[in-house]
């Protein structure tokens, strides 16, 4: 199983401003130290080995979608963020080479952020995709559809050219889809959210956004604990600091690093990856709470086995 | 964990020691929301002495938060206090030396 990630933002897309970008470069020049290279190829080994990944790389800013790669049969796709638009177009090179046009999507929420790269879909237009929407949501189909409207895009979900289906989950039955066993689970947020596991009987993916674990209600947290047992990889809303989580931030639906740090640790998780970055957040931001999450899981460790904590970005593709 | 309590002239005290994790956070909310009531009925502050403290997970921070939120509706002040070296990391990770008056003695 592969897991690859196309959009890690939490709330709203961002993209680094020109001046942002000046100082990455500036610190780049200062890191080489009047260092030469042959050519561009050693110049980004440069970039991507000896710089710190703020500096070198970036997280990215596209906002949540997430591909859990697995069957040669199907796509399985968590969210339609913005980051949908580029699943799309490599979706349509690998769909040119006899990948078939046959598209699972797991929705956490209705909520703009997990949608708004729906109406940039390529596969939207492909009247030979099978295209099937999965969530614990009632009304995504309305959601979907309203997104569509005059108000709001130019192409009305009717003109739409591939096959769609839409299929409630409910939290605790299993669904066999396409080679995969997938369960959800019931979130905290607003409009409710739902957490989905992936299993295809030799790894297990949680993708877990969205998801608010209330300080007034920790007793049920087990539940969580349960549903993340023993999986390959946790993808968890690590939005925020623990303390912003609990004072100005409190029932805005989001987690933080250390709860998701705790929950896989007591689920037996083997990795952790954090996601759904705060906008606000600078790259150097999200580097230093990922340092900060990895130390803390060094700190409280004790005889437990360690638990692998990644920082999810743009791009970052995963083999378990 | 285990739980005592101390009284001075200016404030009640809590001395939990031992692990404060996901088995033991509900002893530690239990014994605080007590000690807080009997601060507040002693018209004392409340301070809670963390030196006997070698672990706290997320849990326990969310503890205390509700604590604090108990001793605010006392009127009260809430105080950490004596936090080990690994304690006062987590409180820096966490961001809760943010929000929390720390002192590092209870003289």
């Amino acid at each position: 199983m592969r897991v690859r990630f196309w959009g890690t933002r939490g709330s709203l897309p961002v993209s680094p401003s020109a001046s942002v970008i000046a100082t990455k470069i500036a610190k780049a020049l200062i890191a080489a130290n009047g260092r030469s290279f042959v050519d561009e190829c050693a110049a980004r080994e440069f970039a991507l080995t000896e710089l710190d990944f703020a500096v070198g790389q970036g997280y990215g800013g596209a906002s949540s979608c997430v591909e859990i790669a697995d069957s040669e049969n199907a796509f399985f796709i968590c969210d339609m963020g913005s980051g949908l638009r580029e699943f799309g177009l490599d979706a349509a090179v690998r769909c040119a080479a006899d990948h078939p046009r046959r598209y699972n999507f797991f929705l956490s929420h209705l909520h703009w952020d997990h949608i708004m790269g729906f109406p940039f879909f390529l596969g939207n237009f492909d009247s030979d995709a099978v295209i099937t929407i999965y969530s614990g949501h009632a009304d995504a189909e309305r959601a979907l559809r309203r997104q569509q409207e005059e108000i709001s895009f130019p192409v009305p979900f009717d003109y739409l050219r591939a096959r769609f289906g839409f299929v409630t989950m409910e939290p605790g039955s299993a669904y066999e889809i396409d080679g995969m066993t997938v369960t959800c689970i019931l979130q905290h947020h607003s409009h409710d959210s739902y957490g989905f596991r992936f299993s295809n009987g030799q790894s297990a993916v949680v993708y877990s956004t969205d998801s608010e674990h209330p300080a007034g209600d920790m007793a049920s947290e087990h539940l969580f604990e349960s549903f993340f047992g023993g999986a390959d990889l946790v993808i968890c809303d690590t939005m925020y600091s623990l303390v912003e989580s609990v004072t100005m931030k409190e029932d805005w639906g989001h987690s933080s690093n250390l709860v998701a740090v705790d929950l896989c640790r007591a689920a037996g998780a083997k990795r952790l990856a954090l996601f759904h970055h705060e906008p606000t957040y600078s790259d150097e931001d999200i580097a230093r709470m990922h340092g900060e999450t990895i130390r803390y899981e060094e700190i409280n460790r004790e005889a437990s086995p360690p638990l692998e904590v990644i920082c999810a970005y743009d791009g970052l593709e995963l083999a378990l | 964990m285990s739980w005592s309590t101390q009284q001075t002239e200016k404030r009640f005290i809590g001395l939990p020691t031992g692990r404060i994790d996901e088995k033991s956070w509900e002893a530690l909310l239990g014994n605080l929301m007590r000690a807080i009531a009997d601060a507040a009925a002693a018209k004392l502050d409340f301070a809670l002495d963390l030196s006997g403290v070698d672990y706290m997970s997320s849990r326990g921070l969310r503890v205390l938060t509700l604590a604090r939120r108990e001793a605010e509706a006392h009127n009260i002040a809430f105080t950490l206090a004596k936090p080990n070296e690994r304690m006062r990391e987590i409180l820096a990770i966490s961001r809760y030396d943010k929000i929390f008056k720390i002192e590092d003695s209870l003289d």
